[in-house]
């Protein structure tokens, strides 16, 4: 091998080491900044009642099923908020991020995190405070702690108040836990949320499809709300299905929608999340397709959010 | 030896340059970066996150809002309001517990501040179990001269503080001259109410008592309306179903109804949490919007059980049905003093009695 060869060599092995070294010296990227969510499919985009995917546990299965559409319309639950583990998927997830940093030292204690949807906000606190007690108040977006692996900020969320992870009957319960994982790769930022809940779940509930491209030029505006006092329900009374009675179309055997999702597999549930369901699913029966706008609007897709 | 340059062509020293030019590159940003480490950057976050809970035997203390704090692990929550004109209790806890509690409420309170009241949301022993012990660490201001004889004052104990409840609650601690009591005299209220409120003004804030019927029919709730707290003893209940006392006149129907009363006395801050706080009278302080979910859960299966027995099930095959089965691994319970089965065939019992 002549020595120009060698020369070449070395060089390629010297950038290599270089940029691995630099990516770990990359590593804790500033997430500060402003944030415009990429377009994605919002999480349920089959027949309202299609849990397909989401590995429901019984227990999540039956309480989805007692959910009526007619909810939105207590005054109660007027002004409630898509959570902010749900809003990062969710729409107009408009995100500004900054943070709070030490004078003395240059440190970050914290991020701070604005959607634009009913102006949820969060704090990830990096410097290493504990959760705070078991019986303390429980918010819509937790309290979240935060620690670099790597390139990615792994944060942690407790104190989570029960609220749905799509706006039809899928609830998590307020013993879940989420851990999100945030990546940025120049421009643009990543986050996979992992939702833990004991109850409503029987795995881990993983969402993968959100990412941000930074915009400067990004406005905030804001959503404010004030609590509905007149609404379509009656005070005090509360809409839901009895057992086996509920008018979901996606828990309706004898109807599918465009996508031909098989009612066995709207069912949701563990089984539903992994790849190899899918040979599964076309084992089963196919139903008679409903057109769009035959259950009204998102009876025929698109009713997930 | 010729030197190396010799033998590369320029655009491989070219390439090499770039190379280099990389690197630098690559350097810039790390500079940029290395001045917003995180504090503590390296530390490995516990999972999962461990969140404290005070040691059987053990209280702790968490402020809730303005002059009003909760002390949680004697039994039943125990509510604390503290100010210049001393300290008022909303509830006892368990009798076992009073010294822990009372070294709890010193710590919370102002110096040399006296115990003037202490309320009991209901008549169970969680939370008026510490009544003889606690109450008696107290003093009531005096109605009258200490010589007065004549009229119902005269009887006041100066040397305890005023114990306040709903009539129903002293009659269930209480028993007629000559019959033995369930509970000790010096536990028993000496103040109560048998409308729907009772109020006065204490530390500079109104206190409203509002008898809102659900575990009993002699169920209080306290609203501080100044810090914007409502101490609603079991009227909710975070750690399991509610306690239905079928012979002290609750029902599952009460608890709907005074849950819809108790959330129109809640003004959510924004976005339907926060504003009012709700200490319970078990399990974590919370909002207008666990109030919504723990009505909503009690409405649900309320109608639930009613439609089975509508359709001619037996209180066996209702609970065969498992009518509460979404909601048992969170409020649920097959141990303990008030299990799953007791809560279903309780509010199988308050729907059969129409």
């Amino acid at each position: 091998m002549n020595s120009s060869r060698i020369v070449l060599r070395l060089s390629f092995v010297v950038l290599a080491v270089t940029v691995a070294a630099g990516h770990t010296i990359l590593a804790q990227a500033d997430l500060a900044g402003l944030w415009r969510p990429q377009p994605r499919n919002q999480d349920g985009s089959g027949m309202i009642g299609d849990y397909a995917g989401v590995p429901v546990s019984p227990a999540g299965r039956w309480r989805a099923e007692t959910w009526s559409p007619d909810d939105y319309d207590l005054a109660e639950y007027a002004c409630r908020p898509h959570a902010w583990d749900y809003s990062l998927e969710g729409p107009l997830s408009q995100m500004r991020v900054w943070s709070d940093v030490d004078h003395a030292t240059q440190k970050v204690i914290a991020y701070h995190g604005h959607l634009n949807q009913q102006e949820q906000e969060t704090t990830i606190w990096m410097d290493g405070r504990p959760h705070p007690p078991a019986n303390a108040l429980f918010t819509w977006s937790g309290f979240t702690t935060g620690a670099w692996e790597g390139d990615v900020l792994v944060t942690t969320t407790t104190h989570l108040k029960e609220t749905y992870i799509r706006r039809s009957g899928l609830m998590r319960s307020d013993r879940s836990i989420v851990r999100s994982r945030w990546r940025r790769m120049g421009d643009y930022l990543q986050i996979t949320s992992i939702l833990y809940d004991p109850v409503l779940m029987a795995e881990p509930y993983i969402r993968t499809t959100m990412t941000w491209v930074e915009d400067p030029t990004l406005v905030v505006a804001p959503y404010p709300c004030e609590e509905a006092t007149e609404v379509a329900v009656p005070r005090g009374e509360v809409r839901h299905f009895l057992p086996g009675q509920s008018l979901l179309p996606g828990l309706n055997p004898n109807l599918t929608d465009r996508f031909n999702t098989p009612y066995e597999a709207r069912l949701g549930g563990p089984e539903t999340m992994y790849p190899e369901y899918i040979a599964k699913m076309k084992t089963f029966p196919k139903r008679e397709g409903l057109k769009r706008g035959d259950l009204g609007r998102g009876g025929g897709g698109g009713g997930g959010n | 030896m010729k030197p190396l340059h010799r033998h590369l062509p320029a655009s491989r020293l070219l390439l090499a340059c770039v190379a280099a030019a990389f690197v630098f590159a690559l350097l810039i940003p790390a500079e940029r970066v290395y001045t917003q480490a995180a504090q503590g950057a390296g530390q490995k976050q516990v999972w999962p996150p461990k969140l404290e809970e005070p040691a059987a035997g053990e209280v702790e203390v968490l402020p809730v809002r303005g002059q009003v704090s909760v002390i949680i692990g004697a039994g039943g929550n125990v509510t604390v309001q503290t100010g210049e004109q001393g300290i008022l209790l909303v509830d006892t806890g368990i009798a076992s517990m009073s010294d822990k509690v009372w070294a709890a409420v010193q710590r919370i309170a102002p110096p040399r501040k006296p115990l003037r009241y202490v309320i009991n949301t209901t008549e169970h022993p969680e939370h008026t179990g510490g009544n003889a012990v606690i109450a008696g660490k107290g003093e009531t201001v005096p109605l009258r001269d200490a010589n007065y004889t004549a009229g119902p004052q005269g009887t006041i104990q100066y040397n305890r503080a005023s114990v306040v409840a709903h009539q129903n609650v002293l009659n269930r601690m209480s028993a007629p001259t000559g019959q033995k009591s369930p509970t000790p005299p010096d536990s028993w209220p000496d103040n109560t109410y048998a409308i729907d409120q009772k109020r006065f003004y204490f530390n500079d804030e109104p206190v409203v008592m509002m008898n809102l019927p659900g575990n009993t029919d002699g169920n209080t709730v306290v609203f501080f309306r100044k810090s914007d707290v409502i101490s609603t003893g079991d009227l909710i209940d975070l750690t399991r179903y509610p306690q239905i006392d079928l012979k002290a006149g609750g029902s599952i129907q009460a608890f709907v109804t005074s849950l819809n009363k108790l959330i129109d006395l809640c003004v959510p801050e924004s976005h339907g949490a926060g504003g009012t706080l709700i200490v319970p009278g078990h399990g974590r302080i919370a909002d207008h919007a666990e109030v919504a979910y723990y009505r909503d859960m009690l409405y649900i299966v309320r109608d639930r059980i009613q439609d089975m027995i509508d359709k001619g099930m037996t209180l066996a095959q209702v609970k065969a049905a498992r009518p509460t089965r979404d909601y048992d691994g969170r409020y649920g319970s097959t141990t303990g003093a008030w299990t799953t089965d007791m809560f279903v065939e309780a509010a199988f019992a308050s729907l059969s009695k129409k």
